[in-house]
């Protein structure tokens, strides 16, 4: 079955896992639509690492349901995943190209198409000239690209990056991501756990934030910044905001260059908008709403002020 | 199981393994180290031994007053007796303090003629040689066997001059050695003095060799695991394929690599049986039997089997390489101590010492080939023997396995016993692989680990 004739890529329900007394992850629910781009979210601890292992069946839930590529976990869905672990390593004594090679053929490559394929991987991350270079002899960010390429070896149908970018400089950020991209317009459904907001922000479609091991927010990435949205606008200019009509409170933001103005029920910020605009003594440089970026809501919910966004 | 992932496994493992310094050393080096080191000690010392050429003249002290003949036979060594000028005579009628005295200062009158070269050495006949036949040689550095032996013939031939007329042995025969043929008690075939050492050194020889080969393929596989775990490459792997498929393909690829050292060892041994005289009469002193070699094969096997399985469970246990070696060397010592107290062995192999090493199972192996080489085993001791070894395996094995699948994701922290034994009371652990299992639900239930 291909990814796009699933109803899911992964279905994860009402999932619960204990170690011990501790609660890991409790009662989660989520589902990821193949080709799509999916982030997951949450404070350290969260449950994040726990409900990856699950659904790559390294780990058992102790109740619950997960299906993963149309069905439960079989080890030819395996080998139809790419996973990049946070904790992640290399043989650090063997050649690239051997590592790349083993690491394919036990997802269910040959040893040629295995050997073509990294090759042919490593010259697209600017590691051509290395191919033959022991692990240990490369730069952090030269071995997380290999891990990438592990990761993406065999043409999986579903990866699943846990904190991708973590260690990578900008250039090679962007080399990752561009990749990643990629992938994902060849049909591959990505999975990814990190904590920069602003890659979700930028790269996902939809995302489902954890704390504590409860669901706290899902959804398109639109779709929750929008929840968290307030009866406010930003403005940077100078007036007296505080004498338009509607606007009940001004906060000074941005060492006085940046104004929140937030407004009384009933005004609309076109309202504002238009009140600034004919008065005469405002001269407005920039004017928005005054959506909260992911990082503030993660903040927000993280830090134990959130609404009950899980849904 | 998936017996292609499995093979992917064992190439990688033997691939990498035999590349390894420490085992081209272990497989290629150590024989060639050894062989050349034999052939140096037998060149170097069966030239010290039998080389007279510094031994022209060798003086005599006759306490037993027992040598009328001082050129016997054929030597080349001219034998003296040691004299001292300034020495009164002994009289026949002197007291013991004064014999004492006198021989003490003729002993003393020869070392200082063989330290000032007037002799190459001398020996002392004792008082009661014709009762003991102790004789004490003396010379300045190393005394070949050689004149050892031509001081026996000197000492022979006095005996044959004193013997009468008419005693029913010709002198010729009283002069030469006793002619003794040793002989296999069940082949009746002729045993040499190599063959004989042989009989005694070969088996340990071979429990030497086979320990080796067992311990150091044993720590690649602790090694390989601890290096995944300590690279964190386990949940790539673990991702990749079943715990339980990556374990074979590890115990295979290294058990095949074990099994590559003992063959090329073989082949050395052999090859130097073809080539040397000396090594195939001492190999012919073997006592081992077709069905021994067989039964030693298995042995092997089974003992590769529980010590990689020790292994695995000590990589998977530990955080780091160090850590794992400490614990590794444990079981070693364990292995090595029947080849420890080999003399125990040697001085009654049915003793209860022997007995024991034979039915522990970390030591039964070598034990029991110990055994067999030195003597013939009864048969329900052998197959008590394998019988304990085969469920130690199992036993191990199965340990093993559960404390792999336990281990293998806990970086930076070990595994400890409390941990162990609670998930075997519990009857599951909490990783799992990958099955065509349905509903995760029913994982619940599931008690073992093993599918």
């Amino acid at each position: 079955m291909t990814p796009s004739a699933l109803d899911h890529a992964i279905s994860v329900q009402n999932v619960t896992k204990r170690y011990g007394s501790f609660v890991a992850v409790d009662d989660f629910t989520f589902d990821v639509r193949p080709g799509e781009i999916f982030a997951m979210l949450g404070p350290n601890g969260a449950g994040k690492t726990t409900t990856l292992r699950m659904i790559l069946d390294i780990l058992k839930p102790d109740s619950g349901a997960i299906s993963v590529l149309g069905g439960p976990i079989t080890d030819s869905a395996k080998d139809r995943i790419g996973y990049l672990p946070e904790e992640r390593g290399l043989y650090r004594d063997v050649p690239v190209l051997q590592v790349l090679t083993y690491l394919g053929q036990l997802k269910g490559m040959s040893q040629g198409e295995a050997e073509r394929r990294a090759t042919e991987l490593l010259h697209h991350v600017d590691l051509g000239d290395n191919v033959k270079s022991k692990v240990s002899e490369l730069s952090k960010g030269m071995q997380q690209k290999v891990q990438v390429v592990a990761t993406i070896l065999h043409h999986p149908d579903l990866i699943i990056v846990d904190e991708p970018f973590a260690g990578l400089d900008p250039v090679n950020t962007q080399v990752i991501k561009d990749l990643l991209y990629e992938m994902n317009r060849d049909g591959m459904t990505i999975v990814m756990s990190t904590h920069q907001m602003h890659q979700i922000e930028e790269m996902a479609d939809r995302l489902v934030m954890i704390d504590h091991g409860h669901r706290v927010l899902y959804g398109s990435v639109q779709e929750v910044r929008d929840r968290f949205a307030q009866n406010a606008v930003i403005v940077e200019g100078q007036g007296d905001w505080a004498a338009l009509s509607g606007v009940t409170a001004v906060e000074v933001h941005d060492n006085g260059r940046e104004f929140l103005l937030r407004l009384a029920e009933g005004t609309t910020p076109d309202q504002i908008m238009h009140a600034a605009a004919v008065g005469k003594d405002y001269h407005v440089r920039r004017f928005e709403l005054a959506v909260p970026s992911l990082n503030e809501i993660f903040i927000q919910v993280a830090g134990g002020n959130g609404t009950n966004g899980g849904r | 199981m998936s017996w292609r992932k499995i093979w992917v496994v064992l190439r990688r493992e033997f691939q990498f393994n035999f590349k390894r310094p420490s085992f081209l050393f272990t497989a290629l080096g150590l024989p060639v180290l050894m062989v050349a080191a034999m052939f140096l000690t037998v060149k170097i010392t069966s030239g010290r031994e039998t080389d007279l050429s510094k031994f022209l003249t060798i003086g005599y002290i006759d306490r037993a007053d027992i040598i009328t003949q001082n050129d016997p036979g054929d030597s080349e060594i001219t034998y003296q007796p040691v004299t001292a000028p300034d020495l009164t005579p002994l009289a026949d009628d002197a007291d013991p303090d004064a014999r004492a005295a006198y021989f003490a200062a003729l002993e003393e009158a020869a070392a200082q003629q063989v330290v000032d070269g007037a002799l190459d050495g001398y020996f002392v006949v004792s008082d009661q040689y014709v009762l003991t036949g102790q004789i004490d040689l003396f010379a300045q550095g190393n005394i070949p066997r050689a004149l050892y032996e031509e001081v026996e013939d000197f000492m022979r031939a006095q005996i044959a001059a004193l013997a009468p007329a008419d005693l029913p042995v010709s002198q010729d025969r009283l002069r030469e050695d006793p002619s003794i043929t040793i002989r296999d008690i069940d082949s009746n075939d002729e045993l040499s003095d190599a063959a004989l050492i042989g009989r005694f050194l070969l088996p340990f020889i071979f429990v030497l060799v086979y320990a080796m080969a067992v311990n150091t393929t044993a720590q690649f596989l602790m090694n390989g695991v601890v290096e995944e775990k300590e690279n964190r490459l386990m949940e790539i792997l673990a991702t990749s394929l079943r715990p339980l498929d990556l374990l074979w393909g590890k115990l295979l690829g290294l058990g095949a690599l074990s099994l590559t050292q003992v063959v090329l060892w073989l082949g050395a041994g052999l090859i130097i049986m073809q080539v040397n005289d000396d090594a195939r009469e001492f190999i012919s002193g073997v006592t081992f039997r077709a069905g021994d070699l067989v039964l030693i094969a298995v042995l092997f096997l089974i003992n590769f089997m529980l010590y990689a399985a020790i292994m695995l469970g000590i990589g998977a246990s530990v955080t780091a390489e160090a850590e794992g070696r400490q614990f590794a060397g444990i079981f070693t010592f364990i292995t090595v101590t029947p080849m420890m107290l080999l003399v125990t062995f040697f001085e009654n192999p049915n003793g209860l010492l022997p007995q024991i090493f034979t039915f522990f199972p970390l030591t039964a192996a070598t034990g029991l080939i110990l055994r067999m080489g030195l003597t013939t085993l009864p048969t329900w001791q052998i197959l008590l023997s394998v019988g304990i070894q085969i469920v130690s395996v199992l036993v191990v094995m199965w340990l093993a396995a559960k404390v792999f699948r336990l281990g293998m994701l806990m970086y930076g922290k070990p595994l400890t016993p409390r941990a162990l034994w609670q998930a075997l009371r519990e009857g599951h652990v909490t990783l799992t692989t990958a099955t065509a299992e349905a509903a995760p639900q029913r994982s619940r239930k599931r008690k073992g680990l093993w599918r």
